[in-house]
């Protein structure tokens, strides 16, 4: 006899949810519903017929952990639709806007799940750890204040590049606080890694939420929109999706599929597109890719300060002309995708959003089904939605 | 009523920079305290009014002492200096941050410090707030109403403008002086500047003015400790030579009078604009 | 201890984000006061009774779930604060218009402060760090004096727009041209044209930053001393 269990609303993560789940008499999920509750302010339409610049100043509001990605691939859709090109500094300084981005937001997820890990005797650990990370946070919250103009929603972001170069100061600044993200994300890796072995090791199930999705992924630091096929990229109405009645009626999000199935965005799509991360494990690994992708970024962060120009032009000059733009861009948590579809007046026409953690919403249903109903939240949280 | 507001002591100062000395309005004390804070780490940017050409004054984040000194000098039009507060912390990367302002932005760098709604990591680094006397200012096209039209001199032509002994003083890259009287000018004052009641820059670190100190000195108050720290040092390192107030002429008392003229003036403003129910700031 | 709730509406959680930029402050933070709720960090689901309610987003009409939440935290919380822009003048949700899937019908949002009685309104998208300890700490300390101007705009100062600067400031002649709001603007709507705002209108959320930042309609006496 199946049980339904709801956790409502599921905690430590961004936005609203709520987990249903139908457990079997072992206590094993049957089949979950993983269900975003928040309601849906409409970024898409609410930019029909508003000017272009206006489109990367609302959709940051979409999210205030990953305001920065939304940003970039707003910009770069547009750009795309009436072919603007940014010069070489405006896009290294963008990348970089991103990287501060994960350089904040991976550290802030990290301090989302450590009490999942944490045993309650290990207080001083655990602020420890709150320490390191909230100093991790602080270089990168620094980076997109510096470059973006301001931590949260960085307007520097715009239609054409970024509105301003930085100065000599800001880069040397920028380089030192890098260089001690670098230790720290070191240190970071190895005692997040730590836990979460102990703790699998302790549940006893190695494999502990995999999947046998695929992974979906563009580029390992910034963006690349021709490297997903974008025809095998749909978005169906949960209606479509769930064959019950009330996750139907209470999600308010759409399901995206890649080649008509889920696919898996983020940090370990990333690095087993790109690298030789291990494919198919427990989703806690996913937790161990994040914090080995602080250390990628770091590096690429101190790459781009070496390559970057500060004399050297940031912003095209902006022609409006009718067209339709792809803009991605790698958020902490997922490929970001933004369409946009411009008028020659300079307004939007249309624009649709498949926001990155919109990905992993069906895919943390079927990691969670199989594993006993427990551990239900320990695995959506290593997704980071 | 209170002429000057809160104040440790009150000095007569001049520079003892020559680069200083030639390109300042009177004592160059804002332009010293800056380089000198640039030179020795105590600030790491300064927010001043630049001259853009013919007078036109835009804010401008310097680094640099030869950007200080670029800088010097009254442009008595408006100059939104705190415009340029964010960025200098954001793209300029600076944490030492001085502003010098007439007494109504030191009070907007106040007000902001205490209530940072929309400054995030701005408050704690704003290092020294330097305030410059003043009795009003005008819109770019009312000083140049003034200068061409009243004085008869081309914008392009000018070098320095100054206000004292009652009468708006123009000077020429020819060497030649015109002066009119005050009063003149007054139909081109920025009208905003009739609720003022704030002559001497009450909440500034620093003030000063030439009002009160002899030509090419400068009067100023040190307010706070901060002030008092970096106004000692300059002194003890010779940046400054200072003299006691009592010992100069025409003195403290003309200060305060005409800070009194002032507020008296503008309390009757703001008293009627009320009458009328239009709003003050409160 | 005083018992503290953060409470998320309709919002992108950059308010909060905000408050955990006091970095090292954050634990100090922490300590002086007894968390309650907080779902961004903590697994407590139901919105216990507490002293202040830190609430944050703007409420959907179109949403009972929205709705009850709004009125439980009037229920629960003594002192209940909207913080930042969506909960206290709407913001960038003002522009919201519906017809979205996958809930086409959620078309309709307000601020917190035109939905239920609210004494404390910060504004800004989002506030800044320090702006939100200082009100924090004000609360604790019942300094009311502090407080004073964000419990006027908790009453009444829902609708805020760069056009404020205008209709309050320049045509009612008290801009004196410093340039704070243009500063202030997270948008960098504000450009000082003639020594006076001009606002671009279509880059506005408002957040109403920029006319609480202007010294020339609000100007509390505190700030006055200096030391
Ligand atoms: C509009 C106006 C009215 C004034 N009225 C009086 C007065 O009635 N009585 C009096 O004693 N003094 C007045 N002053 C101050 C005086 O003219 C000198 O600026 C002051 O004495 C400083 O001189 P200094 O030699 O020490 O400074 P300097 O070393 O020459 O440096 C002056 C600094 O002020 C900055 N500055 C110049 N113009 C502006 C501006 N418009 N807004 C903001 N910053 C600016 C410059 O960038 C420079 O950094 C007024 C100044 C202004 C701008
Ligand atoms: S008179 Fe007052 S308002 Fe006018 S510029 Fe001077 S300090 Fe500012
Ligand atoms: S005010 Fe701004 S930062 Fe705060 S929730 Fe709203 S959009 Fe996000
Ligand atoms: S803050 Fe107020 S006084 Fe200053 S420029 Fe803006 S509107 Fe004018
Ligand atoms: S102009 Fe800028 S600061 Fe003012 S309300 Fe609009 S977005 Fe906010």
């Amino acid at each position: 006899m199946a049980n339904r269990i709801e956790i409502s609303p599921t905690t430590r993560h961004e936005g609203h949810a709520k987990l249903i789940l139908e457990v079997d008499d072992e206590g094993i999920v049957n089949k979950a519903y993983y269900l975003n509750t928040t309601p849906v302010r409409g970024f898409e339409t609410m930019l029909r017929g508003r000017p272009a610049e206006f489109a990367p100043i609302a959709v940051m509001r979409i999210c205030g952990i990953c305001q920065t990605t939304h940003g970039i691939a707003s910009c770069e859709a547009i750009e795309d639709a009436i072919g603007c090109e940014v010069p070489d500094d405006g896009l290294l300084l963008r990348e970089l806007v991103g990287l501060g981005n994960r350089l904040h937001s991976h550290p802030l997820h990290h301090l989302l799940t450590i009490d999942d890990f944490l045993k309650p005797d290990e207080a001083n650990l655990r602020i420890e750890l709150i320490k390191l990370i909230q100093r991790m946070r602080k270089v990168g919250q620094l980076v997109v204040d510096i470059v973006g103009g301001e931590g949260i929603h960085p307007p520097n972001i715009v239609i054409g590049g970024m509105r301003t170069n930085i100065t000599e100061r800001a880069k040397s600044k920028l380089y030192y606080a890098l260089r001690q993200y670098e230790k720290d994300a070191y240190e970071l890796y190895e005692k997040y890694t730590e836990l979460i072995e102990r703790y699998l090791e302790e549940v006893g199930i190695p494999d502990l939420g995999s999947h046998e999705y695929p992974y979906i992924a563009s580029h390992t630091t910034y963006g690349d929109r021709y490297a997903i096929n974008w025809d095998s990229v749909v978005e169906i109405p949960p209606q479509r999706y769930y064959d019950d009645k009330e996750a139907i009626h209470t999600t308010t999000i759409q399901i995206p599929l890649y080649e008509g199935v889920p696919a898996e965005g983020g940090p370990r799509a990333r690095l087993v597109k790109f690298g030789n991360f291990r494919a198919g494990g427990s989703a806690l690994d996913i937790n161990i890719a994040r914090a080995q992708e602080n250390l990628g970024a770091v590096y690429r962060a101190l790459e781009i300060l070496d390559e970057v120009n500060i004399y050297g032009k940031t912003r095209a000059e902006v022609e409006y002309k009718d067209g339709f733009g792809i803009g991605v861009h790698e958020a902490p948590r997922a490929t970001n995708t933004h369409m946009a579809e411009v008028g020659k007046d300079g307004k939007i026409k249309s624009y649709r959003i498949i926001a990155a953690s919109t990905w992993n919403f069906p895919i943390v249903e079927k990691a969670i089904e199989g594993y006993p109903h427990q551990y239900a939240e320990v695995i959506m949280r290593a997704y980071d939605i | 009523m209170d002429p000057f507001g809160t104040y440790k002591k009150v000095v007569s100062a001049r520079s003892t920079l020559k680069e200083v000395l030639k390109t300042c309005q009177d004592g160059g004390i804002v332009s010293t305290a800056f380089i000198y804070g640039l030179e020795n780490n105590l600030l790491d940017g300064v927010i001043v009014a630049d001259n853009a050409g013919e007078f036109k004054a835009i804010p401008k984040v310097a680094t640099t002492p030869e950007e200080v000194l670029e800088a010097a000098g009254t442009k008595y039009t408006v100059c939104p200096n705190i415009s340029v507060l964010k960025s200098a912390v954001r793209e300029y990367g600076c944490e030492k941050i001085g502003v010098v302002g007439t007494p109504c932005q030191v009070r907007a760098v106040r007000k902001l410090m205490k209530y940072p709604v929309g400054f995030r990591h701005i408050p704690d680094k704003i290092s020294l707030i330097i305030g410059i006397f003043c009795m009003e200012n005008f819109p770019y096209n009312g000083l140049k109403l003034i200068v061409e039209e009243h004085c008869g001199v081309k914008m392009e032509d000018v070098v320095k403008m100054d206000i004292g002994k009652g009468k708006f003083w123009v000077y020429t890259k020819w060497g030649e002086t015109k002066a009119i009287k005050l009063k003149e000018t007054h139909p081109y004052e920025q009208v905003a500047c009739h609720v003022c009641t704030d002559y001497t820059a009450e909440l500034a670190d620093i003030s000063t003015g030439s009002v009160g100190s002899p030509d090419g000195w400068s009067t100023v108050f040190i307010r706070t400790a901060k002030g008092e720290e970096i106004f000692n040092k300059m002194v003890e390192d010779g940046y400054l030579e200072v003299k006691p107030i009592e010992e100069v002429k025409p003195g403290l008392g003309l200060v305060e009078k005409l800070a009194l003229t002032k507020k008296e003036k503008n309390m009757k403003e703001i008293e009627h604009r009320k009458e009328l129910g239009l709003p003050v700031p409160y | 201890m005083v018992k503290v709730a953060h409470v998320q509406l309709c919002s992108c959680c950059g308010c909060l984000v905000s408050l955990a930029d006091t970095y090292e402050k954050l634990l100090d933070v922490l300590n002086s006061i007894e968390l309650v709720y907080c779902q961004t960090l903590a697994d407590v689901r139901e919105i216990p009774e507490c002293d202040i309610a830190l609430v944050e987003g703007s409420v959907c009409l179109d949403d009972h779930h929205s709705l009850e939440i709004a009125k439980e935290v009037k229920e629960k919380a003594k002192i209940v604060v909207a913080l930042g822009a969506c909960a206290a003048t709407g913001g960038v949700t003002r522009y919201c218009r519906g017809n979205q899937l996958s809930k086409p019908v959620h078309s309709s949002f307000s601020p917190l402060t035109e939905v239920i009685k609210v004494d404390l309104a910060i504004p800004g998208c989002p506030p800044s760090p320090e702006a939100i300890v200082s009100v924090i700490t004000a609360a604790l300390n019942g300094d009311m004096e502090y407080l004073q101007p964000f419990a006027e705009l908790a009453e009444k100062g829902s609708e805020a727009c760069g056009c404020d600067l205008l209709t309050k400031v320049v045509n009612k002649s008290l801009c004196m041209g410093c340039g704070t709001c243009a500063a202030a603007c997270p948008t960098r709507a504000i450009e000082m044209i003639d020594g006076r705002p001009n606002v671009t209108q279509y880059l506005c959320i408002k957040c109403g930053v920029c006319s609480v930042q202007c010294p020339r309609i609000r100007f509390p006496e505190l700030i006055e001393k200096i030391e």
